[in-house]
């Protein structure tokens, strides 16, 4: 059939068709780095940007007045050149940089930064959850500016991770005063805005955005800074960020050598460490993530019987024990994992405290401890009862798009299930999952993680009885250890000596891993694959392989 | 009844389904438990009040009725709202997104029925021969493996033996690239994604084109024509092929909305930014103005999609719209 051959010829030459032809001739490429990022940007303005996907664009376009040293846990200056705090730690003064100019060439100014708090976070118009974090005790910061180049905070109280705070971008007076008079500040630099006239003061700005596919990042002609030598930073001129929504497409992605970075799950160690020894990239383990998984018991429960086994301590010390933890960080990390026993990470520089009690895996232990408080196999069919006679059964709640935490699920099901506890297991996309947790409260067990932070501060909402994320406690008759958790995070969020704030906070992980309201698991190894022809790398866990982004170097892209 | 006037008819039956669809999806979400909102909640470092903000600022807190009543009222305007997520207006969303799906679809519909059509008749008339036979074979495959699956085999196969790209749409640097290198690069990326649907479709069409096919050769017209003496291609290219080829045509207005739903599972697998797999992110985030919208075009496809099959059908073949009359 002549027609068919002709189709076949035609679907052959598509086959054999070389792939992503070489650059046109012509001068020298750009120096480019290429990243994958997991899905479209979904707005390129950083106060009302909610989800990773657009911050990982929006930190190379803006800046705050400090940034965090994510190894030492030190809070450097970088829009601010210095500061001063005033004896009671109520007033802050900054000094900013005279040489930094937006990425259209307008000078910035302190203007910028009264713009930024005063129009942007207090502005009751806008919906940015900025606010929250500026908004101490229920009152707003006082800003005032003192010439072009001073700023002053008066705080209402004084608030210890107020540096670390002050990594919030600064915006451009100049080119978004427009937006919030009228009131489209919202919508304002939107995915759809004509990439020139988004101007930060980052290392790059934002060339051209193809929705879907790609977000070319171009250097940013007026960045201020320079290396040691006084050479203009960042090195590389642009950076390249595509959209591939899979994970297999970004491992293929990256082997291929088409994207320069990826983040190495356990699944994948073996074979890129094999890779590894080619040469062609380079495989940076940072230590246990930052993230966490952890079960919390509902001590609310509707159901009385239950209410009063999540009360128990010793119930959830007995949970804790019959974890089998060590097996989880073997086959779903692959080996690359850690024991989280405290709250915080053990990646955190400061505030970790290594101390606390962690509850090997010990079913023996954990039965025992459920027999002293009178939960036992009477009537001999396989399943514990309590002193009442109520077989102890319960669901475990977790949310299903996220299989690793679905592995860890299933393994604690059968972990507890083996002391002879009935535990089904309830998957629910995340947000029904929420909706059970924090509307309805219909629910005895989850399994959930809470993104962590530097500083523990910023986990108050979980921590204090009247926070938002206090949601498995009674909040009229909180455990008497509540109350000293309560004034260890008031009093540790105002007193701005380190080792006061340090200690303070160990206790707070003292009692916590006595208490367990929250029965933390497993973290993974943060590891990062990079291509060896980027120079000057310095990974973290907490910020990546991109923390200098300004320092990194390329290489040549090999043809 | 004359043409117009049937197909004015044939409008008026069809129309109520392009606000059923949408309203369907409307109820439906609203019955799932959360909204948009809620994946917020469980950051600590934002109050429930600036949710509350939120819910207000789209008119979430309101009863359903209400939402319904402010998003009908937005559609009459030819506004099909806002989306949370990209807070962006839907309607700039969904013309980023239908070129590209209609680009792999579109080329693959043409491809399968091309060769459905070309390669189903040649085999139903030659029944039983080397051809026949393979395309059969080709057939019970695309029909037994699921898209899905074919779409990763080619994918692992692709990663092995050629330099094919294996997702998106364009290479990292294709800003870069001559005009001449850009088609190529754009074809490339299409190579996986167009022959995953093309195959499948093309079992499908392929197996209805050559029952037909069969069914027409052993009708009595074709017969009294072999008596007739009229030679034999002429008989089967222009009497059987025509024949053959009529209930096709209501097939392809059903296949009509397919092109701009139907890629959804490969987009997703490749990558390929269409609407199929924003639709997914979209169902899966809760957005609900961007879920409607997606809606409310492909019930308007389908709507369309059937109406040019009426009329296909009906200038093809006058009994149809006849049929009322007797």
């Amino acid at each position: 059939m002549p027609k068919a051959r002709a189709a076949a010829v035609v679907l052959g030459f598509f086959l054999l068709a070389p792939a992503a032809p070489q650059a046109a001739a012509g001068d020298k490429p750009p120096k480019t780095m290429v990243f994958s990022v997991p899905s479209d940007p979904k707005t390129f303005n950083e106060m009302v940007a909610q989800e990773t996907t657009s911050s990982a664009v929006t930190q190379f376009l803006f800046q705050g007045l400090t940034r965090y040293n994510p190894a030492t846990g030190e809070v450097l200056p970088l829009l601010a050149e210095r500061w001063s705090v005033s004896a009671d730690g109520l007033v802050w003064t900054f000094d900013l940089r005279q040489d930094v100019k937006w990425s259209d060439g307008e000078p910035f100014t302190a203007e910028d930064v009264l713009f930024t708090f005063k129009d942007l976070i207090y502005n009751p118009k806008i919906v940015t959850p900025a606010r929250d974090i500026f908004t101490l005790q229920g009152k707003p910061i006082e800003v005032r500016q003192e010439g072009p180049y001073r700023i002053v905070f008066t705080l209402p109280v004084p608030f210890a991770p107020f540096l670390l705070a002050l990594n919030q971008a600064i915006m451009p007076k100049h080119a978004l005063a427009p937006s919030v008079t009228d009131g489209t500040f919202s919508s304002a630099w939107g995915t759809d805005e004509n990439p020139d006239h988004i101007v930060g003061t980052g290392p790059y700005r934002l060339k051209r955005y193809v929705s879907g596919e790609r977000i070319e990042l171009v250097r940013n002609p007026f960045y201020w800074r320079k290396d040691s030598q006084g050479q203009a930073l960042p090195r590389v001129d642009r950076i390249m960020l595509v959209v591939v929504p899979s994970a297999e497409g970004r491992l293929l992605k990256f082997l291929q050598g088409e994207t320069d970075a990826y983040g190495v799950t356990g699944d994948d160690y073996p074979v890129l460490k094999e890779k590894e020894k080619q040469g062609r990239f380079i495989l940076y383990k940072t230590g246990p993530g930052f993230g966490s998984n952890f079960v919390v018991f509902n001590q609310n429960a509707k159901d009385p019987a239950k209410k009063r086994w999540f009360q128990n301590k010793k119930f959830r010390q007995a949970m804790a024990h019959s974890l089998d933890r060590p097996s989880m960080i073997d086959i779903i990390y692959n080996r690359l994992g850690a024991l989280q026993c405290s709250p915080e990470s053990p990646s955190t520089p400061v505030f970790y405290n290594p101390a606390v009690n962690c509850y090997d895996y010990d079913p023996q232990a954990a039965l025992s401890l459920l027999k002293e408080e009178g939960f036992e196999d009477r009537n001999k069919d396989g399943i514990l009862e309590d002193a009442e006679g109520t077989p102890l059964e319960f669901v475990l709640l977790t949310n299903a798009d996220n299989p690793e935490r679905l592995k860890i699920a299933q393994m604690i099901r059968e972990d507890i299930a083996r002391l002879g506890i009935q535990v089904h297991l309830l998957a629910l996309d995340f947000n029904a999952l929420v909706s059970k947790l924090m509307v309805t409260q219909d629910w005895d067990a989850v399994l959930i993680g809470l993104t962590g932070a530097p500083d523990p501060h910023f986990g108050a909402n979980v921590w204090r009885t009247t926070g938002s994320l206090h949601f498995w406690e009674s909040k009229e008759n909180p455990p008497p250890s509540q109350q000293r958790i309560d004034t260890i995070f008031e009093q540790a969020s105002e007193i701005l000596d380190k080792d006061a704030r340090k200690k303070l906070y160990d206790e707070w992980q003292e009692i916590a891993a006595e208490e367990l309201p929250h029965i933390y698991t497993v973290l993974p190894e943060v590891i990062y694959a990079v291509n060896s022809r980027l120079m000057n790398i310095k990974a973290s866990a907490l910020e990546g392989p991109f923390y200098e982004i300004d320092e990194i170097d390329v290489a040549e892209r090999p043809a | 009844m004359n043409f117009s006037s049937f197909l004015f008819k044939r409008f008026l039956a069809v129309l109520p389904l392009v606000f059923f669809l949408p309203l369907m999806t409307f109820v439906l979400m609203h019955y799932v438990p959360g909204n948009y909102f809620d994946s917020l909640r469980l950051n600590p470092q934002i109050s429930p009040d600036t949710i509350k903000r939120y819910e207000e600022l789209y008119h979430l807190n309101e009863p359903v009725l209400m939402q319904y009543g402010h998003w009908l009222k937005s559609i009459l305007r030819l506004d099909f709202g806002y989306s949370f997520s990209y807070k962006q207006p839907v309607l700039n969303l969904l013309a980023s997104r239908f070129w590209n799906t209609l680009a792999l679809t579109g080329t693959s519909f043409l491809l399968a029925w091309f060769l459905a059509v070309a390669l189903g008749l040649n085999a139903g008339l030659k029944r039983g021969g080397l051809l026949d036979k393979s395309c059969r074979l080709m057939a019970y495959l695309g029909l037994s493996i699921p898209g899905f699956f074919l779409c990763l085999l080619l994918m692992a196969a692709a990663a092995t033996w050629t330099r094919l790209p294996l997702g998106g749409m364009e290479s990292a640097l294709y800003e870069d690239l001559s005009f001449g290198h850009k088609i190529l690069d754009r074809l490339s990326h299409m190579v996986i994604p167009v022959s995953v649907l093309t195959f499948s479709s093309f079992a499908y069409l392929f197996r209805f084109m050559r029952a037909q096919t069969l069914t027409v050769t052993e009708k009595d017209f074709v017969f009294y024509l072999r008596t007739l003496r009229v030679p034999e291609r002429s008989i089967l290219y222009k009497h059987v092929a025509r024949n053959a080829v009529n209930p096709m045509i209501t097939l392809f207005g059903l296949e009509l909305p397919a092109l701009f739903s139907g890629a959804a599972l490969v987009e997703i697998f490749t990558g390929w930014p269409g609407l199929g797999s924003m639709m997914l992110q979209a169902v899966r985030a809760q957005d609900l103005f961007l879920v409607l919208g997606n809606m409310m075009i492909l019930s308007v496809l389908l709507v369309a999609g059937n109406l040019i099959a009426d009329i296909l059908l009906a200038t093809l073949d006058p009994r149809i719209r006849l049929e009322g009359k007797s």
